[in-house]
């Protein structure tokens, strides 16, 4: 009997040793990977510590349930902070910094424009997990039946869209491009030209670099490059490029899932995305997500495992084979997943370049702490200049009105 | 000790209120008090809440979105309450017509109200696309204009010559006598399709492009996709208010019509003297539901300025204006700003009510 109780108040001692680690991030697909990871590389790795990571994942609104549970003093040990809404997140003071846990040689082995992302006021608030930039992805096919050159790398805004509008004219039905009324696609050609979201007083103007990008983004459907992708019945130009309603989409490295699934037999390929005429440079945006830890966790240093252990290069070679997201690791760029041939390690190579020189003018996907309400007016003047609602000249004005209006310029 | 029969019943009362009380005093009473106290702060979800007066109050008649969600929430709710009570109404009373099979005819008027707003709203999308149902159908319809004309001039025709016809011979024929109406509709039909072989009448190559959703084109002040909302909106609620006024006509005693109809009384006369004075606790009750729905109007606007790709201008309401400031896409939260809104939207209710009560139509009678 005594023998019995011993066994007991030895397995209770140590459960009770066993640090429990709460980490959380959207649902969806990231449940089945999050889950592998974590049974794979992770949890093996973290049993020798004693440390247990037990992960919730969210479904639904994410933001809305972080932003809430931080709020309430119930949010997890770890959780993921999108870069789109980090800046708003981190001046809250409910994120901790990271700098007291990862040495400078650590931070140096993630690609720097990621960790420049994430870093608010001087500190480093979430290391990236993975990140995204655009490419242009084209069917072969279509190209191949209207007999069109692929695009390359080499092609700039005039040649990309003679080749547009040679798709276009020869199969009726198909559309070189869709385009969306959203910053998050335009926003890429703003930038090849040098135009930048702020200038140093924190200020949007959008001067004669913009009004150029936007000129010739907006003037695509009057002369017969591409068709607005709403009226081809799609939100995003990965559908219509699935649908096979046009021959080209710009997306990043998630269309790869869809595509799988939608449209599996089709041939596609990937390069970068058109150069500017003028500059002859190219612009991007880096999508990323990052690791981040709750500034009133109780397991600090043991949350601080977990994350090294969630973005070790182990975890981060486990995701790249399943060609689930692009790893955020410097070292992973000669990766020998990126050379083997086949579409999506082709997508997965030009996305991953897309942040480095290749991609030109690459900026973050965020805008200070204004978010999508910076971004609303440049919408607007989009989506109104190409359903012909108002001239270039209007819609640029009363975008800058508004922009004026959030940032105080006047 | 002995408790007394009444006592002991007001505690089984209390006991059975109870879980409701708890609920109301924490998710309403609670949250309502809290509401208010953040509405004088600029509580941010993070710092703590500093008072800042009436500060949000002064901002939210200075700020343009405000002033826009108010006025498309004031126009919303007068079009669509309007709507909905005189539409209900009137399918009420042809459904409660002792017709064969009427059962079948109120449980078909009655399905789309069992549609859900987020079904509703994707279908909503689906017909209001430049490409979609709606442009089509428009475009049919200006394409084939020469055909309704030549149509409707045949029938006017056809029936006119009919009717004097008859009247010769000394039968008091009404203009729109379904025998003859008929007639005529089949002889212009016939007319208009031969007219069409013989190549006289032509479809014209039209073809509407309006964009319904992505726009901030507006039309007696409600901008398009508002208005796309109103017909899925009015489309969905008529029914349930359908099925209250049909409660309500069944509890007009039939013997009044049969008294009015020997005074020679015509439907008109009942109905505006039987069924609308005696309907009126029904249509105190619609209104005022169908107010208080309306000036709510959210999760519509959510998805059309979402997937719809609708301007945020175009569809902002103060439902929304409140979420959109709890929740900023990529934004810090500024709760106190939207608590103030949520208060004002609360107080606006309120009011129209009560003006609703006062000069509208009240429980009792017309006030």
């Amino acid at each position: 009997m005594l023998r019995v109780w011993l066994i007991l108040l030895a397995l209770a001692g140590l459960a009770s040793a066993q640090v429990q680690v709460r980490i959380s991030g959207w649902g969806g697909t990231d449940i089945a990977i999050v889950n592998g990871l974590l049974k794979e590389v992770v949890q093996p790795k973290l049993d020798r510590e004693g440390i247990r990571v037990v992960y919730q994942p969210i479904e639904g609104d994410y933001t809305q349930w972080l932003f809430n549970a931080l709020s309430a003093g119930t949010a997890p040990d770890l959780f993921y902070v999108d870069i789109f809404w980090s800046e708003s997140l981190f001046a809250s003071g409910r994120v901790e910094p990271l700098d007291g846990y990862f040495s400078k040689q650590e931070l140096a082995e993630f690609l720097p424009n990621l960790i420049q992302a994430f870093t608010y006021k001087g500190k480093v608030y979430g290391i990236p997990k993975d990140f995204n930039t655009l490419a242009l992805q084209f069917n072969k096919d279509l190209f191949d039946e209207a007999g069109v050159r692929y695009p390359n790398q080499q092609d700039t805004w005039e040649t990309f869209e003679a080749k547009l509008q040679q798709v276009q004219s020869k199969l009726k039905d198909v559309a070189g491009l869709c385009v969306v009324a959203d910053f998050a696609r335009f926003g890429a050609f703003a930038f090849a030209t040098g135009w930048k979201p702020f200038d140093a007083k924190g200020h949007t103007v959008l001067d004669e670099n913009f009004r150029r990008a936007f000129e010739w983004y907006t003037g695509l459907p009057r002369r017969g490059a591409a068709r607005f992708a709403q009226d081809l019945g799609e939100g995003w130009t990965g559908g219509c490029f699935g649908g096979e309603k046009a021959a080209t989409a710009i997306e990043g490295a998630w269309i790869a899932g869809f595509l799988r699934d939608k449209a599996p037999n089709m041939r596609y390929s990937t390069t970068f995305l058109p150069l500017d005429p003028v500059t002859k440079r190219r612009g991007n945006f880096i999508y990323t997500v990052s690791w981040s830890m709750n500034a009133a966790s109780r397991n600090k240093p043991a949350a601080a495992k977990v994350l090294k252990a969630l973005t070790s290069p182990e975890a981060q070679q486990w995701v790249l084979e399943r060609g689930l997201a692009i790893p955020s690791r410097r070292a992973l760029a000669n990766n020998p997943y990126f050379q083997r041939p086949g579409k999506e390690p082709e997508l997965n190579r030009v996305v991953f370049q897309g942040s480095g020189p290749q991609g030109g003018n690459v900026y973050p996907f965020k805008f200070l702490a204004y978010g999508g309400d910076w971004m609303r007016p440049i919408n607007d003047a989009l989506l109104a200049v190409m359903t012909g609602q108002k001239g270039v000249d209007q819609a640029l004005r009363d975008a800058q009105a508004a922009l004026d209006r959030l940032t105080g310029r006047r | 000790m002995r408790i007394k029969a009444r006592t002991l019943e007001a505690l089984y009362a209390l006991l059975l209120l109870l879980p409701f009380l708890f609920s109301l005093g924490v998710f309403f009473l609670y949250a309502f008090l809290r509401a208010v106290y953040f509405s004088f702060t600029d509580y941010n979800l993070f710092s703590p809440p500093r008072w800042v007066g009436l500060a949000n109050y002064w901002a939210l008649f200075q700020e343009p979105s405000f002033l826009l969600a108010l006025k498309h929430t004031l126009l919303y709710s007068l079009v669509v309450t309007s709507l909905q009570t005189f539409f209900a109404l009137i399918l009420a009373i042809a459904l409660n017509r002792p017709l064969r099979g009427i059962t079948f005819f109120r449980t078909v008027y009655y399905l789309p109200s069992v549609i859900s707003t987020a079904a509703a709203s994707l279908l909503l999308l689906w017909l209001f696309q430049r490409t979609g149902l709606v442009n089509q159908a428009l475009s049919l319809l200006f394409s084939h204009l020469p055909h309704l004309a030549g149509f409707a001039l045949l029938f006017l025709g056809l029936q006119g010559a009919l009717v004097l016809w008859e009247r010769r011979r000394g039968r008091r024929t009404p203009f729109l006598d379904p025998g003859l109406a008929a007639v005529s509709l089949l002889g212009a039909f016939l007319g208009t399709s031969a007219f069409q072989a013989w190549g006289l009448l032509q479809a014209r190559e039209v073809r509407v492009d309006i964009p319904w959703l992505p726009t901030r084109a507006s039309f007696l002040g409600l901008p398009y996709p508002l208005w796309a909302i109103v017909l899925m909106n009015t489309y969905t609620t008529i029914p349930t208010f359908m099925v209250l006024f049909l409660a309500g006509l069944k509890g007009i005693p039939r013997t009044l019509y049969e008294a009015a109809a020997l005074d020679g009384a015509t439907p008109w006369i009942m109905f505006s003297r039987i069924t609308v004075p005696l309907l009126r606790p029904v249509l105190f009750l619609v209104i005022t539901l169908g107010l208080i729905g309306t000036l709510q109007l959210f999760d519509q606007v959510l998805f059309v300025g979402g997937s719809g790709g609708a301007p945020l201008e175009s569809t902002i309401t103060l439902a929304y204006y409140v979420y959109g400031n709890v929740f900023p896409s990529g934004a810090t939260p500024r709760v106190g700003l939207a608590s103030a809104a949520a208060l004002v939207l609360a107080g606006l209710t309120l009011v129209i009510v009560l003006l609703q009560r006062r000069f509208g139509v009240g429980e009792r009678g017309w006030s």
